[in-house]
């Protein structure tokens, strides 16, 4: 089995689990756990919005690690694996925006509001996203991937400070959640759902990088002209 | 006014629909852009390359 074949099963079998343990875990955050005292209805955004926040940040700490990783040890496996967290990290991030937006209409009445944790996302999801837009203006493969690797590294200093965003100023946004402030009945539909979008994202990265790889496997391939010369 | 929410399913519906919607569409496109990658020749890069 080629290398290929394998990351593509395995980006498979990870997307199928992620999507079960997300279709259970929203059946379990629809039909199963109670409504909240306060938010009603509306807290059942909570099962989608904060996987995505956790799996976004995580993502993007693991295109730092790739980043790393390349300029550390070479090797155009990092370049590759880089380029899928990038992706898979800004649509991550552009969701969370989209879902705190829903979440935020109902409760705080506003669609957005220039709070430190919505600025500080979005400022992720840009930078992220101009990192993406710099990989497809360098033709250079080497180039290319030293620039995304340096700029992944400048922009993640924005990851921590979305998440302690709310704990270093005031925020309409809620602090983070930890077993002793979300009642039991909670516990099981978000940690299945957090667990299906880690598999999720986990299949989109090995899938997307497999796809990196095979683009660039055809980039440095010398042209035909000098393959048919040296033969 | 209780400070209490009501309703609201609406959103509900949307969030949920608007994040399977976006992850059903970047499948999507990594399988149409993996065909249209796939029908390219390309030489595999030496493994010690990776």
């Amino acid at each position: 089995m080629t290398r290929e074949e394998k990351s593509g099963r395995l980006g498979g079998a990870f997307l199928l689990i992620g999507v079960l343990l997300l279709l259970f875990g929203s059946y379990l955050g629809l039909a199963v756990a109670p409504r909240e005292r306060f938010m009603g209805d509306v807290q059942r955004i909570m099962y989608v919005h904060v996987p995505t926040a956790w799996n976004a940040m995580l993502c993007l700490t693991a295109a730092f690690v790739f980043a790393v990783a390349y300029l550390w040890k070479g090797g155009w496996r990092w370049d590759c694996r880089l380029e899928g967290a990038l992706e898979v990290g800004v649509l991550l991030s552009g969701l969370l925006c989209v879902q705190g937006s829903i979440w935020a209409r109902p409760t705080w009445g506003v669609w957005w509001d220039w709070d430190p944790r919505l600025t500080t996302t979005a400022v992720m999801f840009f930078a992220f996203l101009g990192i993406i837009a710099l990989r497809s203006f360098v033709d250079d493969p080497a180039q290319r991937a030293t620039w995304a690797a340096v700029a992944t590294i400048v922009a993640y200093v924005d990851v921590p400070i979305v998440y302690f965003s709310v704990r270093w100023w005031n925020s309409l946004h809620q602090m983070q959640s930890s077993p002793a402030t979300v009642s039991p009945a909670f516990y099981l539909p978000l940690r299945t759902n957090a667990f299906g979008m880690l598999f999720v994202m986990a299949g989109f990265i090995t899938l997307r990088a497999r796809l990196a790889r095979r683009r660039l496997a055809a980039q440095l391939a010398p042209p035909p002209a000098l393959t048919r010369a040296a033969s | 006014m209780s400070g209490v929410i009501t309703g609201g399913w609406e959103y509900v519906w949307a969030a949920y629909g608007v994040t399977a919607a976006v992850l059903a569409l970047f499948a999507l496109s990594l399988w149409v852009r993996w065909r249209a990658a796939s029908r390219g020749e390309g030489t595999a890069v030496p493994e010690e390359e990776w």
